[in-house]
C-alpha cells in the first residue's frame, strides 16, 4: 500500500513537472514567434541540423538532457518524414487554420467525465492530452502576462515565483520542428508526462459567465487537493499486494522460528502442558445452557413450570392430574395411528404380491418338470412316441444341415482358442453340453462296429484253440488269425468320445480292459509265429536262427503256458533291466538269477518243447554271463563314491543271500561261470570297506583284493571277524600318523571349500572335429573369445578368494556362507537420517533398556520424542 | 615362612559385607587413582567410542547424535559410579613374597589362612566303585551335578553340601549338564541322553540324539547341543522340545566340545589338530582353525568369549584371540585332558594327576604358572571346573571328585539379575519365566553377536527368488496389458488386429523370464542327474544298498 502511495505521489509529482514543462514548452513556443520570423519548416530543420545544441548549451538537469534526447529523437522522425508531408495531415484534422469547426471543446461542457476520463487510462490519457495539446494551442496564443496571472490566481502564489521559473526555463530553449499539435505532440506528452491540467482546460472559461459552479466546485478541489489516482494495472496491483502479504507473513512466520528452532533441538516434545478442554461432562453443558430462540424459551418455560417442578419434587401424582390429555387431541392420535396402520397394510400387501411372482428360473424348471411328464406320457401312448421320434428326426436333420452346435461359432472359437482348461466351470460345462448335443444328434443311427468287433475276437479265440491238424491249413489258418489280431489290434485305437463311454472313468476302464487285450494280442501273435516257425522248422529242418534269437521268446512261450501274469512281470523285468544294461544280452541272466526255482523248471519245460539244443542254450549263457561279469568288472573300476559307500558297509550283511541264490542257481544245470559273479562282487565290497576304514591301504589295496578274490568264499568270512577290529584300528593308526600330514590335509580340505563356495572355471575345450580341419587351424589352438573368457573367471575367481576374510591366514577357514534365517536380524537399508554406515552402528551400539543403564539415566535414555 | 596373600571369599546378599582375607593391606587410593578408575570403568560402559559426528551433513541427526552421545556418557559414568559403590568385594589372589612362588604355595597352606567356610571348600570325595566322574555347575555355582562313569548320578547342594538327590542308572554316563536351573539335568547315558528332574525322575528320553559323548547347554537359547559317537552334532530346544539342528561334522568321532559363553558358539577339537565352530543354523561350521598337529585333546573358553584355549596331544597348550586369528597368541607347553577358565580368567588344566593353574596376571594375556596341585598318584583327572562365584575348583577324576581352592579364581560379586547362589524357590520360578521370556532365538548364535542389528553385508550375488522372479514377470505382463496404441489408419485399427498385437506384446513380455525359468531348470536337472547317476545303482547291486534312514 505504502508502494503504491509513493508510486502515486510519483505519479503526482511527475503531473506537476509535466506541468511545468508544458507551461515553459508553451513559453517556449511564445519565445520562437516573439523572437524569429516565421520560417518555413525546411529552412528551419535545416537551421537545427546545424546547431543541434540550440538553445540546450545551459541546461543542467538530468531531465532537460532526457528531453533533449527525445527532441532529438522526435526531430530525426520528423525530419525524415520531410518528403512525406503532403500526404502527411489533412487540414482539417491539423484544426491548423480554424476553418474547421472545434467540435472538441464541446467537451468541455462535461469537466466531472472529464475528469473521470482522464483518469481511467493511458489511452484516453493521451487522447486527452492530445486535446490538450490541440487547446494548447490555443492557449499559447494568450500572452505570457496573461499566463503568469492565471497561475497566480490559481495557485495563490506571487508571479514572481513563476517569474523565475520562466527565466529557467528560458535558458533551455527547445525548438520544435513543427507546432504542437494532437498529430505532434511534444516530447513530454509522448512520454506520457506532459499532463495537462484541469486548469489549462478551463482557463478559456475562466472569464465568461454562467460557469460559476463548475468554477466553484473546481475551486472546491484545488482546496482540497487530495487528488484521485488513477488504479494501477491489475497484475500490478497483484504483485503489489503479494508482495504486501510477503512481507506481512514473512514477519508473522519469523514469530515462530525461535520456538520451532527449540522444538526441533528438544530431545522430547511435550505438548500437554497446558490444555484446558472446557466442559467435560453431559451434564456440565447441559446446566449452562441457556434459552435463546424463542421455541427454547417455550420450552423452557414450560420445563422450570412451578407446578411441574413442584409436583416432581413432590410424590408424582400431581404429574399425573397434570398430564391429562384432551378427548379431541386422542381422537387425533387414533386417526393417524389407524392412517399409518393403513399405510403398512397396503405394504404388507404388495409385497405379499411381489412375493408371488415366481421367478424365470422358476418357470424354467416348470417347463422342465412338464417336459419330463410328458416324456413319460409317452412311453404310454404310442402316438405321442411316434410324434417324439417325427421330432427327433427333425431336429437331427437340421442339425445336420446347419451344424449349430458344432464349436463354430464366434464364441465356442474364442474359448477354443483360449484354451479350455483357462475356462471356469459354467463356460466349459457349456461347451460340454453343446459337444455332447452335437454328438447326440449328429450321431449315426445303429452303428455296428462294437458287434463286428467282438465276432472278431470270438474267431479269433477258436483258432488258438485250433490245434494244427493239417500243416497247410494250420498255416494258413495262423496267418488269418495273424492278420485278424493285427488288424484288431490297430482298429482298437478308436475310442469313442461321447456319451456314457465319454466319461473319464469309462475311458479309463476302456483303456485298461484295450492294453489287456492288445496284451493278450501280441500274445496271440508271437504265438502264431512260434508255431509257423515250429512248423516250418519241422518240415525243413532246425533253422540257425532260432538258438541265438532265442531268448525271449522262449521265456514268452513259457510265459504262455504258464500264466499271462507271470509273462508281464518278466517283461517289466525286461524294462527294467534294458534301463540299466544297454545290451540285450544281460536281460536273460538277469531274469535266471531273479527267477526262482519254478522258473527254472519251467524254462527247462519251455526248452524241451521247442526243441532248442541245450547245448546251444549254455553257450548263449556262458556269453551273458561273461557280460555280467564284464558289467561287475565295471562297476568295480569306476564307482561313484556313494555306491561304492553304500554297497561295502551291507556287502558282509547281505551276502550269504547272495550265496543261497547262487546255490539254487546251481542246482540248476548252469556252470561254474555263474559262481564268479558273486566272487567278484565280494572283493569289490571288501576293497571298498577297507578303503573307508582306513585311507592308509588307498593304493595298493587293489593288489590285496586280488589276493583274496582266489580265495573266494574262504574270504567271506573275512570281513565278519575284523569288524570289530577295524574301526580301532583306524583309530590308532589316524592317531599315530595323524601328525604327518596335518597340514597338508588342512590345506587340501580348504582349498576343497574354497572350490565348493567359489568353483573353477572349466577348462576350454574345443568339441573333437570343430575347427580342425586344417592345420592352419590346429595351429591356432582355441579361439580367442574362449580363452579370454576362461581368463576373466579365472581372474574374478582369484579376487573373490582374496577378498575372503581367511585369505590371509593359512590355517582359517571362514565360513562365507550367509544364514538365511539370521538374515532377518540384520538391517536390510540404512534407516533414513543415517548417511553413514559406521555413524549408524556407531549409535546403536549402546542398549538403552534398563538392565544395561542405571535408573537415573534410562528415564532419560529412552524418552519418547512427544 | 612369611606368606601375604590376600584371599577373599566373596559374597554378597542384601547388606551382607564379604569378609576380607586374612592379611589384607589396602593401601588408601588417591583421588587421582580414583578418577583413573572410574575413567576406565567409564570406557567399559561406553562400549566403544562414538561416532565421528564431523563427517555428518545432516544437521539435525548431528544434533540428535550428539545429544545421545552425551546421555550415553552420562549413563556410562553413572554405571561406573554405581559399580564403585554396589560392588565393594574385591576379588583376591596369591601374592608371593621373596623368592616364594605361588605355585608353590600348597592346599594345606592356603588352608591354614583362610576363613573356616573358605577351608570347608577343600575336600576330596572318594568314590572308588562308580569310575570317573564329571560334573557341571549351575551357572550361580550353587549346586552341582555330577555322573560316574558306570552309572551314578547326583545333586549336590555346595553351599551346605547336603546331597539333594543320588541315583545309579546302571549304564554309561558319559556327561552330566545343568539345564537353565538346578531343577533339571541332563545325562548322555549309554545309548540316548536323558532329562532328569532334581528328584531323579527321567522326564525325556532324547533318542534323536545317539549315543552322545559330550552335552552342552545354551543358557540364552536354551539349547541341548550334544555330540555323538558318529560325530553329528544335535541342538535340540529344550524349551518346545524342537530339533533345532542337526550336522555331521564329517571329521569323525570326538569328545572335546565347548559352548563359547560369550555367542553361544559350539567348538569341537578334532582329530586333525582342528577346531570347528558351529551355530545350529549351519551346517557347514563357521570357522575352522588348525589349531594343532596332533589331535585336540581339549578346549575352553574365557568368560568374555574372545580368549580361546586349546591342548593338543602333541603337547602343546595354545592361547587363541578369537577376534585376531593371525596367530596364536601363546603358546605353552604341557599336556592337558581337560582346560577350564575361571569367571576371572585363570585357567585350569588337568593331566594324569595333577592339576596346573595358569594365570594372566600381567594383563597382555601372558599366562603363566600360577598355582598347582597333584592328586593322588593314579588317579586319572577327567574334568576341572571352576565353581562360579567361588574361588574353588573341583576335579572329577577317577576315584571321585576334589575340590581346592584357588584363591582370585572366581567372581567376587554377582548380579541377582543375572546369577543368585542364594536365590528362593520364588525368585527361581520368576527367574525362569523372565529367562524363558527372554529366550533368543537360534539364529542369532553367530561369531560376533554385536553384529546384530546392523546393516546387512552385501551379498556376493543376488538371485531374485521365485516369488520375485514371478512378481517382476506379473509387473511385466500388467504393464504391456496396460500399454496404448497408437491410433493406426482406418484398417488397422481394428479391435481384432488389437486384440493380436496385445497377445504379441504379452508374450514378448514373458519370454525373457520364461527363458530364465528352462534355463534355471535345466541346471537343477543337470544337478539332479549328476547327484542320481552316483546314486543310482545296478538293479543287481541295489538289494545291497543301505536303505534310507528314515529321519
Amino acid at each position: 500500500m505504502a508502494d503504491t502511495k509513493r508510486k502515486s505521489g510519483d505519479n503526482h509529482s511527475n503531473r506537476k513537472k509535466g506541468k511545468k514543462q508544458k507551461t515553459s514548452s508553451t513559453q517556449r513556443d511564445t519565445n520562437r514567434k516573439r523572437r524569429g520570423p516565421r520560417l518555413p519548416s525546411q529552412l528551419r530543420k535545416q537551421l537545427d541540423r546545424l546547431n543541434p545544441g540550440g538553445g540546450g548549451d545551459g541546461s543542467s538537469s538530468g531531465s532537460d538532457v532526457d528531453e533533449r534526447i527525445e527532441s532529438d529523437e522526435g526531430e530525426v522522425y520528423v525530419g525524415n518524414d520531410v518528403y512525406e508531408y503532403e500526404e502527411g495531415v489533412p487540414e482539417e484534422e491539423s484544426q491548423k487554420n480554424r476553418r474547421f469547426d472545434r467540435v472538441e471543446n464541446l467537451e468541455y461542457e462535461m469537466p466531472d467525465e472529464f475528469e473521470d476520463e482522464n483518469l481511467s487510462s493511458d489511452d484516453d490519457n493521451e487522447g486527452d492530452n492530445a486535446k490538450g495539446v490541440s487547446s494548447g494551442d490555443e492557449v499559447e496564443e494568450d500572452d505570457d502576462g496573461k499566463h503568469s496571472r492565471m497561475l497566480q490566481g490559481i495557485t495563490g502564489m506571487p508571479g514572481e515565483a513563476f517569474e523565475g521559473k520562466k527565466k529557467k526555463s528560458n535558458t533551455t530553449l527547445v525548438t520544435e520542428a513543427y507546432a504542437e499539435s494532437e498529430y505532434n505532440p511534444t516530447s513530454d506528452v509522448l512520454d506520457g508526462h506532459g499532463r495537462i491540467s484541469v486548469e489549462d482546460l478551463l482557463d478559456p472559461l475562466r472569464n465568461k459567465s454562467g460557469y460559476s459552479k463548475l468554477k466553484k466546485r473546481v475551486h472546491q478541489m484545488e482546496r482540497k487537493s487530495n487528488h484521485t489516482q488513477a488504479p494501477l494495472h491489475k497484475a500490478e496491483r497483484e504483485r503489489l499486494e503479494r508482495k504486501a502479504a510477503y512481507e506481512q507473513s514473512n514477519k508473522d512466520s519469523v514469530k515462530w522460528v525461535p520456538l520451532i528452532k527449540r522444538n526441533r533441538e528438544a530431545g522430547t516434545l511435550i505438548f500437554d502442558n497446558d490444555v484446558e478442554l472446557g466442559f467435560s461432562t453431559v451434564g456440565a453443558i447441559a446446566s449452562e445452557f441457556e434459552p435463546r430462540t424463542e421455541f427454547e424459551k417455550k420450552i423452557a418455560s414450560l420445563v422450570h413450570d412451578d407446578k411441574v417442578m413442584d409436583a416432581h419434587q413432590k410424590d408424582g401424582s400431581r404429574l399425573l392430574e397434570l398430564n391429562q390429555v384432551s378427548a379431541e387431541d386422542e381422537r387425533d392420535r387414533q386417526n393417524r395411528i389407524a392412517k399409518l396402520r393403513s399405510l403398512l397394510f397396503r405394504h404388507e400387501m404388495k409385497s405379499k404380491h411381489i412375493k408371488k411372482i415366481k421367478s424365470k428360473t422358476f418357470h424354467r424348471l416348470l417347463k422342465k418338470d412338464r417336459l419330463k411328464a410328458a416324456s413319460s406320457e409317452y412311453e404310454i401312448d404310442p402316438e405321442a412316441v411316434k410324434e417324439l421320434a417325427r421330432k427327433h428326426e427333425y431336429e437331427r436333420a437340421k442339425e445336420r444341415m446347419t451344424l449349430r452346435h458344432k464349436t463354430n461359432s464366434m464364441w465356442a472359437k474364442r474359448i477354443k482358442e483360449r484354451g479350455l482348461n483357462a475356462q471356469d466351470e459354467g463356460t466349459r460345462a457349456a461347451i460340454a453340453e453343446q459337444q455332447h448335443i452335437h454328438a447326440r444328434l449328429t450321431r449315426k443311427m445303429n452303428s455296428m462296429k462294437d458287434t463286428s468287433s467282438s465276432e472278431e475276437s470270438s474267431d479269433e479265440d477258436e483258432s488258438d484253440e485250433d490245434s494244427p491238424g493239417e500243416q497247410d491249413r494250420t498255416s494258413r489258418l495262423l496267418d488269418e488269425a495273424k492278420q485278424k489280431t493285427l488288424k484288431v489290434l490297430n482298429e482298437e485305437d478308436e475310442v469313442p468320445n461321447s456319451g456314457l463311454l465319454s466319461l473319464p472313468f469309462m475311458v479309463r476302464g476302456m483303456k485298461k480292459r484295450n492294453e489287456v487285450a492288445a496284451e493278450e494280442a501280441k500274445l496271440a501273435l508271437e504265438d502264431y509265429e512260434s508255431l509257423s516257425k515250429q512248423l516250418e522248422g519241422s518240415s525243413r529242418g532246425e533253422s540257425p536262427k532260432v538258438g541265438p534269437s532265442s531268448g525271449r521268446m522262449v521265456f514268452n512261450a513259457a510265459g504262455k503256458q504258464q500264466a499271462p501274469r507271470s509273462s508281464k512281470t518278466k517283461s517289466d523285468d525286461r524294462t527294467k533291466a534294458d534301463g540299466l544294461y544297454d545290451a540285450s544280452d544281460s536281460e536273460n541272466d538277469l531274469q535266471t538269477e531273479d527267477n526262482n526255482e519254478d522258473g527254472d523248471i519251467v524254462r527247462n519245460d519251455s526248452q524241451q518243447d521247442i526243441n532248442i539244443d541245450p547245448s546251444l542254450l549254455h553257450e548263449v549263457l556262458n556269453g551273458h554271463q561273461d557280460g555280467l561279469f564284464k558289467s561287475f568288472d565295471d562297476i568295480v573300476k569306476d564307482p561313484g563314491p556313494k555306491t561304492t559307500h553304500e554297497v561295502s558297509i551291507f556287502a558282509s550283511g547281505t551276502w550269504k543271500k547272495v550265496k543261497t541264490g547262487n546255490d539254487q542257481v546251481k542246482g540248476g544245470n548252469n556252470d561254474a561261470s555263474k559262481k564268479k559273479s558273486p566272487v567278484a562282487v565280494e572283493p569289490v565290497s571288501e576293497k571298498q570297506d577297507l578303503q573307508e576304514t582306513g585311507k592308509e591301504f588307498s593304493e595298493d589295496s587293489d593288489s590285496e583284493s586280488e589276493g583274496q578274490m582266489v580265495d573266494g568264499i574262504l574270504f567271506s568270512g573275512g570281513p565278519k571277524a575284523s569288524s570289530y577290529e577295524l574301526p580301532s584300528q583306524a583309530e590308532l593308526i589316524h592317531q599315530a600318523f595323524a601328525a604327518d600330514n596335518v597340514e597338508d590335509n588342512f590345506e587340501k580340505h580348504k582349498q576343497e571349500i574354497l572350490n565348493e563356495e567359489n568353483p573353477e572355471p572349466e577348462k576350454p575345450v574345443l568339441l573333437p572335429g570343430w575347427g580342425q580341419w586344417t592345420n592352419v587351424q590346429q595351429k591356432k589352438g582355441l579361439p580367442s573369445w574362449m580363452v579370454k573368457e576362461h581368463d576373466a573367471a579365472k581372474k574374478k575367481r582369484e579376487e573373490a578368494l582374496k577378498k575372503r576374510k581367511d585369505a590371509q591366514l593359512k590355517h582359517v577357514i571362514i565360513s562365507e556362507k550367509l544364514d538365511k534365517r539370521a538374515e532377518k536380524l540384520y538391517t536390510r537399508t540404512l534407516p533414513f537420517p543415517y548417511s553413514s554406515k559406521e555413524v549408524f552402528e556407531q549409535s546403536i551400539r549402546m542398549p538403552i533398556g534398563p538392565e544395561f543403564n542405571p535408573a537415573t539415566v534410562v528415564g532419560a535414555l529412552n524418552r519418547p520424542e512427544v | 615362612m612369611f606368606l601375604c596373600f590376600m584371599f577373599m571369599s566373596k559374597k554378597v546378599k542384601m547388606g551382607v559385607k564379604a569378609e576380607n582375607g586374612t592379611l589384607t593391606k589396602i593401601v588408601p587410593p588417591l583421588e587421582q587413582q580414583l578418577s583413573e578408575e572410574i575413567d576406565l570403568k567409564v570406557k567399559k560402559y561406553l562400549r566403544g567410542e562414538g561416532a565421528n559426528l564431523e563427517i555428518l551433513q545432516d544437521k539435525k541427526l548431528k544434533g540428535q547424535l550428539s545429544v545421545r552421545e552425551e546421555l550415553y556418557g552420562r549413563s556410562a559414568k553413572q554405571a561406573a559410579k554405581t559399580e564403585k559403590w554396589l560392588m565393594p568385594s574385591e576379588g583376591g589372589y596369591l601374592e608371593a613374597e621373596g623368592i616364594e612362588k605361588t605355585w608353590r604355595i600348597r592346599q594345606e597352606d592356603i588352608a591354614r589362612e583362610v576363613d573356616i567356610s573358605s577351608s570347608r571348600n577343600q575336600f576330596d570325595i572318594t568314590l572308588p566303585n562308580l569310575g570317573p566322574y564329571t560334573m557341571d555347575f549351575t551357572s550361580s555355582g550353587r549346586y552341582m551335578t555330577f555322573g560316574g562313569k558306570k552309572g551314578h548320578l547326583a545333586i549336590v547342594d555346595m553351599k551346605n553340601m547336603n546331597l539333594v538327590k543320588e541315583f545309579q542308572v546302571r549304564e554309561t554316563v558319559r556327561d552330566v549338564v545343568f539345564l537353565h536351573n538346578e531343577l533339571f539335568f541332563a545325562a548322555a547315558q549309554k545309548k540316548y541322553p536323558y532329562i532328569y528332574n532334581r528328584d531323579g525322575t527321567e522326564l525325556h528320553c532324547l533318542k534323536e540324539h545317539g549315543a552322545v559323548s559330550r552335552l552342552q547347554f545354551l543358557k540364552n537359547h536354551f539349547l541341548l547341543a550334544s555330540l555323538n559317537k558318529s560325530g553329528q552334532l544335535h541342538y535340540q530346544d529344550v524349551t518346545m522340545g524342537e530339533m533345532v539342528g542337526n550336522y555331521k561334522t564329517g571329521v569323525g568321532r570326538t569328545d572335546v566340545m565347548k559352548v563359547n559363553p560369550f555367542n553361544g558358539v559350539v567348538a569341537l577339537g578334532h582329530s586333525g589338530g582342528t577346531v570347528s565352530m558351529w551355530k545350529p543354523t549351519s551346517s557347514a561350521p563357521l570357522l575352522k582353525i588348525l589349531c594343532h598337529r596332533g589331535p585336540v585333546s581339549a578346549l575352553a573358553f574365557h568368560p568374555n568369549g574372545h580368549l580361546m584355549a586349546t591342548a593338543g596331544k602333541e603337547k602343546k597348550i595354545k592361547l587363541w584371540d578369537l577376534r585376531k586369528l593371525d596367530s596364536e597368541l601363546q603358546n605353552l607347553p604341557g599336556h592337558a585332558n581337560t582346560l577350564d577358565f575361571s569367571q576371572k580368567g585363570l585357567l585350569a588344566r588337568g593331566t594324569g594327576s595333577s592339576v596346573q593353574v595358569l594365570g594372566d596376571f600381567s594383563g597382555a594375556q601372558n599366562y603363566s604358572r600360577y598355582m598347582n596341585h597333584s592328586m593322588v598318584k593314579g588317579y586319572q583327572i577327567g574334568k576341572v571346573l571352576f565353581r562360579p562365584y567361588e574361588d574353588v575348583l573341583a576335579i572329577g577324576h577317577s576315584m571321585g571328585w576334589s575340590s581346592i581352592l584357588i584363591p582370585g579364581s572366581g567372581e567376587p560379586n554377582f548380579d541377582s539379575w543375572v546369577a543368585n547362589p542364594f536365590e528362593t524357590s520364588k525368585q527361581r520360578s520368576e527367574k525362569e519365566v523372565r529367562s524363558l521370556l527372554d529366550k533368543l532365538p537360534p539364529e542369532t548364535i553367530m561369531l560376533d553377536p554385536t553384529k546384530i542389528g546392523t546393516l546387512r553385508p552385501a551379498k556376493k550375488k543376488e538371485k531374485p527368488t521365485k516369488q520375485e522372479r514371478e512378481d517382476e514377470m506379473e509387473a511385466a505382463i500388467e504393464s504391456a496389458k496396460d500399454m496404448d496404441f497408437k491410433r493406426k489408419t482406418k484398417g488397422r485399427n481394428k479391435p481384432s488386429k488389437k486384440v493380436k498385437k496385445r497377445q504379441e506384446l504379452v508374450a514378448k513380455a514373458k519370454r525373457p523370464f520364461l527363458g530364465q525359468n528352462t534355463k534355471e531348470e535345466e541346471l537343477l536337472a543337470r544337478k539332479k542327474q549328476k547327484t542320481s547317476e552316483e546314486v543310482e545303482l545296478p538293479v543287481s547291486l541295489q538289494r545291497f544298498a543301505k536303505k534310507k534312514a528314515a529321519t
